[in-house]
């Protein structure tokens, strides 16, 4: 099977996996919510799958009979939201794949001694910490070692432009927010803001894989090829890096990127501890804390559909990984 | 293939490898003192907050009224070894009974998704075919919904939570994992000799299941329903966070302990000037059950599966 003809059948395949999902979700929970509780099904659902293309907002329904009411657009809340948990998953997939790397090579390289031992201690903790409990201990930290707006030009908390609420870090001395600038300014304020964010979500996965990578290298290291390798004198450095760990990276990518989605819910709580403000937020805030206000079911089926993606789109670049890295599978599969 | 192995090791190697599968995996974990650390402390642990009820007969919400013991670190004095918080709660009592509830929810939201587990992918494994792409598809289904997002929409749609829903919540969404690797096990014993003289011996679908099947893909059951424990109480924990849930007036876990700590007692959200031993002891046990799950969950792996030991 070609590489189009696979990756065309994995879309189609989540196409309907989303299809079936959003029928679910919306049948679970959307319709239990008003207004939707007093439209008929079908309509109502076909109304929403209509306005993921038109942007129409569940407030459509609601104000649908007002004369001169204009709804906001559905992807109003949605996109920026989308922008910024994207910045902080992408700087999170970039630390856990350099460190996991670092990691595993080192206790790998060093197995049995001091460093192994030390990585490995660090790592189950790392992976057994819950996020949310990172973050707070990461800006404690922060604070601690800085003074209360973040460690030196790293923030605690906020995104460029729109500064955090003002609890404890602010409280008295509300500072007016800097802007968030044009251009390379943006970027690297965008950088600043989501470095402790990025680190605190990058943690615990760098725990899980690092720990995956230092099996897969061992394992690798008792293979015949690298005591060829040896025998050929190759330094040690150069046996791990070009024969064990090329033989490794074809599992560790693929695994690393299938199980990415897992991130997403990390990334709510990080989110939701930094006020990125990012989709997390908008998650949490769907939920009416107390009393009887409507949800905004249009939205929340928006959240599934999204987290949906993010997993299956995960799982499929994971596919990907393992057929670039593993010629074999390449093989079998052209 | 495990067979294909042993009868290509030499003959001292076939010597050493008496007794049954249990016999076996029981000496491997007995080279494994991680392994056996973490079972003795997850055990202690359960223990623990199985007896709540025996140990701190007063209960998680009884206040020492004297002013001096409010918000008072640990001391041996008055027996407020964990501290007390702000009214004058005492920190173990609570932690106590926050591991009692807490151990409630995994114990029980693994033992269901477990056996359902075992079902599905028993069935699917066992007969193949029409079913068994059913089953893999709607597994598939379920692993795409992310597992916080669904469990904090869950939970407030269910509100007010109670046991047997949590539970429902979370043997429907976690049998997926038991079911997937069950399957895979099965798939693979399928093709074993033992399994094939039994079938050609006319023994029943029930029979080779229970008989056979089962009691060799036990080890993968248990370890995929370890690993349950852990996602039970990191989900709890993080719906809790969020204000999802439970209270702990009414029922405290791990989870929502911590929560009301951490979002009233450290960095930015200390507003109430909570000690910091308010939120460490909940967060230290919450951790040394994960942790405790994770190296367990790993060491019975390698324990179950001698080919990849080499890790260890």
């Amino acid at each position: 099977m070609s590489l189009t003809a696979f990756v065309l059948r994995r879309v189609a395949l989540a196409a309907a996996v989303l299809a079936v999902f959003s029928s679910l979700t919306f049948l679970f929970f959307a319709a239990k919510t008003q207004p939707l509780a007093s439209h008929p099904l079908l309509p109502a659902y076909w109304d929403w799958v209509r306005g993921l293309f038109t942007g129409s907002s569940y407030h459509s329904l609601i104000g649908s009979g007002i004369d001169g009411f204009v709804p906001p657009s559905l992807w109003a809340r949605v996109v920026p939201a989308l922008g910024r948990t994207a910045a902080l998953v992408g700087a999170a997939l970039v630390l856990v794949v350099v460190f996991s790397l670092l990691v595993g090579l080192a206790a790998a390289r060093w197995r049995g001694a001091a460093p192994d031992l030390i990585l490995r201690t660090g790592t189950y903790v790392a992976w057994a910490v819950p996020p949310f409990l990172l973050g707070l201990l990461v800006q404690q930290v922060a604070t601690t070692l800085s003074d209360s707006h973040g460690l030196g030009p790293f923030p605690i908390a906020g995104w460029p432009g729109s500064c955090p609420a003002a609890i404890g870090i602010n409280s008295g001395t509300i500072t007016p927010c800097p802007g968030a600038g044009h251009g390379a300014t943006f970027a690297l304020n965008v950088l600043r803001y989501i470095t402790l964010p990025g680190l605190t979500l990058a943690l615990g996965f760098i725990g899980l894989h690092g720990r995956y990578l230092r099996s897969a290298l061992v394992e690798a290291l008792d293979a015949p090829f690298i005591t060829t390798a040896r025998a050929k004198g190759l330094s040690e450095r150069r046996v791990l890096v070009r024969h064990a760990l090329r033989a490794s990276l074809a599992t560790f990518m693929g695994v690393m990127l299938s199980d990415f989605g897992a991130v997403f819910g990390a990334a709510l709580a990080v989110d939701w501890v930094f006020q990125l403000q990012g989709l997390g937020t908008v998650f949490i805030r769907l939920f009416p804390t107390e009393g009887f206000a409507p949800i905004d079911t249009y939205l929340l089926q928006i959240m599934f559909m999204l987290t949906a993606c993010f997993v299956l789109a995960f799982s499929l670049l994971g596919e990907l990984a393992t057929r670039w890295f593993d010629p074999r599978v390449r093989a079998e599969q052209t | 293939m495990s067979a294909a192995v042993e009868t290509e090791s030499p003959p001292y190697e076939t010597i050493r490898q008496r007794g049954g599968y249990w016999a076996q995996t029981g000496r491997r974990l007995a080279r494994q003192p991680l392994t056996l650390a973490a079972i003795v402390v997850l055990a202690g642990l359960l223990v623990t907050g199985g007896l709540a009820a025996q140990i701190a007969p007063e209960r998680w919400n009884s206040l020492d009224l004297a002013a001096r013991w409010h918000n008072h670190p640990p001391t041996l004095a008055a027996r407020h070894f964990f501290g007390t918080d702000n009214i004058g709660r005492d920190i173990l009592v609570r932690v106590l009974w926050g591991l009692h509830f807490t151990e409630q929810a995994a114990l029980l939201g693994a033992l269901f998704a477990a056996l359902l587990g075992i079902v599905a992918g028993g069935l699917a494994g066992l007969y193949g075919g029409w079913l068994d792409a059913v089953v893999m598809r709607f597994v598939d289904l379920v692993t795409a919904f992310p597992a916080i997002v669904l469990m904090i929409a869950a939970f407030f749609f269910l509100a007010p939570l109670t046991v047997a829903k949590a539970t429902l919540v979370f043997t429907l969404y976690l049998w997926t994992q038991v079911a997937r690797a069950l399957r895979a096990r099965i798939v693979t014993l399928g093709g074993e000799e033992y399994v094939q003289a039994a079938r050609a011996l006319g023994a029943s679908d029930a029979r080779i299941f229970f008989r056979h099947l089962l009691p060799n893909a036990a080890g993968t059951v248990v370890v995929a329903a370890t690993a349950l424990l852990g996602q039970i109480v990191l989900i709890e924990a993080t719906a809790e966070f969020f204000g999802f849930g439970v209270a702990s007036l009414n029922r405290p876990t791990l989870g929502n302990l911590l929560a009301e700590a951490t979002t009233t007692g450290i960095g930015r959200y200390n507003t109430l000037g909570l000690g910091w031993w308010v939120w460490v002891s909940p967060a230290c046990v919450l951790v040394l059950i994960l942790i405790a799950v994770n190296l367990i969950g790993d060491g019975l792996d390698n324990a179950l599966n001698p080919r990849a030991r080499r890790s260890g």
